[in-house]
């Protein structure tokens, strides 16, 4: 139907009015106050240029949270797809309760990452845990629980992200797999391909779109990792599983260091909005084609 | 397939049978189970942490009632983007998807202080109005798809009746796309039922939802007892589980596809 003025503004208005008061003002007041000495405590303001970002820039905490953050995106985004696509593709076919096992499935996601963190504290260590179970059924020593240990901290966090994520992608995977028509993989099978082939010919090219629109949500979503690593380590040890996102609200509302810990913040969301710019390219040249 | 299905599904396991009082004895060999079935824990919950009951319901409203505006708010903009005639509706979908893929940390910093600065900090309205921006953009973007693959002349027939937008919405867009809208509130109430970050930076314990309450007592209480852990876990996750399994045919319909609209 074609939409008059006062159409559009009624459609239009409720989002906007929300986003404008919660979301859009606050970040660009927060963006013009990072070229400031702003604090909400402070009583005067100065303009300091760019004084704010090379205090951020020259933290090493800083450094190590834009380290672990990139280790973290990098592993988890990629092991998430993979896995989720893998689960997806093998309940690609109907079958007797695929139903009931797709929301069994999606089950981690619902764990909130605050419950998901409590929870895998008790699972990695100590005597009432799920790794120690195992290793003693394996015949194998007790182990440490793993957040304790700088070398295998980060990469612990990044399991249980996975953990909780991979089902997700899976849940959001599936429709679309599961609705590529039946001839396209006996087609596929009997021009000889192997599962690989498969995969590659038939369903990736079925998803393509959906796994770039998923790869810029989960993107987004690591970079800001804060809940996850708040109670399962709370950044340590030492700095091994800070994140910028936990360097902000730490900065802001532990030490009242309000300018910092906004541009930090800031510089989160110039990351997710870079992810943006090449995420909207690669859409627009995968249409073309 | 049995194997992914376990590994995904056995910590979750794990928890529940430590909620009933069900523990692993890693100190034998080979590792045995003690403690018999009991909710006795579940009853510990409420003494271990006096509001988690209260929490329960603040968690209920703030959530229903975040998603029912986003939702809303989302729906009215998603229709209006697939029905607009400018050709960049595209871009500024997938602007959404940026937009929804945006840590609230890039932001919460600043929503703080103007929340303060106009008496809103602490307040129900703050958290819900906040959790609905947040999530919002999501809204958006996969209404936007759900209403683009709709025939327009469904809507042409109900104007040439003499429609106004409001009936076009309510008669004919509406119904068809319900299970999508209905999906779309789903997925974004466990969104908000989980969301940390922005009622921590809105409340100062005023408003606590349960991601809230869950972090309070354990960082404070580190010696937290792993059964009655469970117990609110598992408590905290029931919620979302029923609806998941109430709603898991529409759930279907929550397509976060660009080809469509094309």
């Amino acid at each position: 139907m074609r939409l008059t003025r006062r159409d559009r503004l009624f459609l239009f208005a409720p989002l906007a009015f929300l986003l404008a008061g919660w979301l859009v003002l606050p970040a660009l007041l927060g963006l013009l106050a990072t070229f400031s000495t702003y604090s909400p405590f402070a009583t005067s303001v100065q303009f300091s240029g760019l004084a704010n970002y090379a205090a951020v820039v020259r933290d090493p905490l800083f450094v190590a949270a834009a380290r672990n953050v990139a280790v973290f995106t990098l592993v988890a985004v990629p092991l998430e797809l993979v896995i989720g696509f893998s689960v997806a593709y093998m309940l690609r076919r109907p079958f007797q309760g695929r139903a009931a096992l797709r929301v069994l499935l999606l089950l981690p996601w619902l764990v909130s990452p605050i419950a998901s963190g409590v929870m895998w504290h008790f699972l990695f260590g100590g005597a009432t845990g799920i790794v120690d179970f195992v290793l003693g059924w394996l015949g194998r020593p007790d182990m440490p629980s793993p957040l304790g240990d700088l070398r295998l901290a980060l990469l612990a966090v990044i399991a249980v992200e996975v953990w909780r994520m991979a089902p997700f992608v899976t849940f959001l995977l599936l429709p679309s797999l599961a609705s590529i028509p039946t001839e396209r993989w006996e087609e596929a099978t009997l021009s000889g391909a192997s599962w690989t082939g498969r995969v590659r010919h038939v369903a990736i090219p079925a998803v393509r779109p959906l796994l770039l629109t998923i790869t810029m949500l989960l993107t987004g979503l690591s970079l800001g990792t804060f809940d996850a690593v708040l109670i399962l380590t709370g950044g340590g040890p030492g700095t091994a599983t800070v994140t910028p996102a936990l360097y902000s609200y730490n900065r802001a509302f532990g030490v009242n260091d309000w300018p910092v810990g906004a541009t930090s913040g800031w510089l989160i969301a110039a990351a997710v909005l870079g992810a943006g710019l090449i995420y909207v390219r690669l859409s627009r040249t995968k249409v073309a084609d | 397939m049995a194997v992914t299905l376990l590994a995904f599904l056995l910590p979750l396991l794990w928890t529940a049978l430590a909620s009933l009082g069900v523990l692993p004895d890693n100190s034998s060999r080979p590792p045995s189970w003690r403690g018999s079935v009991s909710l006795d824990h579940f009853a510990e919950v409420g003494i271990a942490e006096p509001a988690f009951w209260q929490e329960l319901v603040t968690s209920v409203l703030t959530a229903a009632c975040a998603a029912a505006i986003a939702v809303g708010a989302g729906f009215l903009a998603a229709f209006g983007l697939a029905r607009a005639p400018f050709r960049s509706s595209r871009v500024v979908t997938q602007g959404f998807l940026v937009l929804a893929s945006l840590p609230a940390m890039a932001y919460v910093i600043p929503l703080s202080d103007l929340m303060r600065r106009v008496h809103l900090l602490d307040t129900f309205a703050a958290v819900v109005l906040s959790e609905a921006a947040a999530t919002a953009p999501l809204a958006v973007f996969v209404l936007h798809g759900a209403v683009a693959q709709l025939a327009p002349e469904w809507e042409e027939a109900a104007v040439l009746d003499g429609a106004g937008l409001f009936r076009v919405i309510g008669r004919v867009v509406l119904p068809l796309v319900a299970p999508s809208v209905v999906a779309t509130a789903v997925v974004l109430f466990v969104l908000d039922w989980n969301m940390l970050l922005v009622p921590l930076v809105l409340t100062s314990g005023e408003i606590k939802t349960i991601p809230l309450g869950l972090s309070d007592f354990f960082t404070f209480e580190r010696e937290l007892d792993w059964p009655t852990a469970a117990a609110a876990l598992i408590v905290s996750l029931a919620p979302v589980a029923v609806l998941a399994g109430i709603f898991h045919r529409v759930l279907n319909r929550f397509a976060l596809d660009l080809r469509t609209g094309e």
